[in-house]
């Protein structure tokens, strides 16, 4: 059970990453204030984050051996 | 901007930031009851603000550079080891929980609704509405003070009985975090509500301040950091703007230094009086033009 929260915690460090490289990219355009920028980095950077406090998640959900 | 404006501006913001009665509502009224003719929709002044949230930030970095030493450290240890075992790095943790809401609405929602309550009237307003917001805190301290010790006579005993920082909910530091959308709305203080949230939380005061501290310093910096390029944008005069960031710096150190000590045993009820005072005279100055 444990193991697939990690999983899925994963996978959403996944999706996240990939959010914040479209918003760096500037193809993704939802909710920011200035939509003919060629690089929304306050966005991309919160996505990169979350992506990291997910696996963080991850590493904390996972069934540990010792 | 004139030079003397950029300086008072800077020890404004600096001492504003960190007590709890709003630098954005101050930043908002003041220059409107003053007079003062910059606008603030002008191209400099948004390096103006940043490098005001940098000096602040600095300030918070210096104050407690050896605890944010320990936190990075814990923070690295628990997220490679996926397990809390040490106090910096549940305190780690937690800031990390407690900055992800911040952050998500401060990215969605923070120009928006800056950009809607950005009059002077409305800043005094939700001033008011922050004062009120102080009392209601300590009004419910005040029970949670009667229901766990109603024995204890002194402050500093009343004190003992809450908790450090460390000893908050994951729960609980989320919703502080998430409080601290509320100071987008000018007016509204960022340190006041986590302040007041970290006593609904069950912490001391003195505690309380600190983890709100804590909390603001990477969102400070990140917002201060994100907006850096704007710096190198023609006509910005740097050098006046720094030495406003150094005198924001500075008053961010002495308040911070004041607030830890004043929290010892003092509560928040005068800055909320404050608040209701100062709120309801600038709705005076400013409706009648003094």
């Amino acid at each position: 059970m444990r193991d697939r929260l990690a999983v899925a915690l994963v996978i959403l460090a996944v999706a996240f990453a990939v959010i914040a490289g479209l918003y760096y990219e500037g193809v993704l355009q939802i909710a920011v204030s200035d939509s003919h920028a060629a690089h929304h980095i306050t966005h991309a950077i919160l996505f990169a984050v979350l992506a990291v406090a997910s696996l963080i998640a991850a590493n904390f959900a996972r069934e540990k051996t010792v | 901007m004139t030079f003397a404006q950029a300086l008072f501006m800077g020890l404004l913001q600096g001492a504003t930031e960190l007590f709890p009665v709003s630098s954005l509502g101050h930043s908002v009224i003041i220059p409107s009851v003053l007079h003062w003719q910059f606008k603030q929709s002008d191209p400099t002044f948004v390096p103006f603000l940043v490098l005001l949230h940098l000096g602040t930030a600095g300030a918070l970095l210096v104050l407690y550079r050896q605890e944010w030493i320990a936190i990075i450290r814990g923070f690295v240890t628990a997220a490679m080891r996926g397990r809390i075992t040490t106090e910096p790095e549940r305190l780690a943790m937690l800031l990390l929980t407690g900055t992800i809401p911040a952050g998500i609405l401060g990215v969605f929602l923070e120009n928006r609704i800056k950009s809607l309550f950005a009059s002077p009237y409305v800043a005094a307003g939700f001033l008011i509405v922050n004062g009120f917001l102080l009392l209601g805190f300590e009004l419910l301290r005040r029970r949670a003070e009667q229901r766990t010790s109603p024995q204890v006579k002194t402050r500093a005993e009343q004190e003992e009985s809450f908790a450090a920082a460390e000893r908050i909910s994951f729960r609980a530091a989320a919703l502080i975090g998430a409080c601290q959308a509320l100071a987008f709305l000018p007016g509204i203080s960022r340190s006041g509500v986590t302040i007041g949230g970290g006593l609904l939380a069950g912490l001391r005061h003195q505690e309380a301040a600190r983890f709100s501290f804590l909390l603001a310093t990477p969102v400070i910096l990140a917002a201060g950091l994100v907006e850096v390029p704007q710096l190198f944008a023609t006509g910005v005069p740097v050098g006046e703007y720094v030495a406003a960031a150094i005198l924001s710096g500075v008053a961010a150190y002495a308040s911070a230094r004041f607030l830890l000590r004043y929290f010892r045993s003092g509560r928040l009820d005068p800055y909320g009086w404050y608040c209701i005072a100062a709120g309801a005279a600038s709705l005076v100055l400013l409706t009648f033009r003094v």
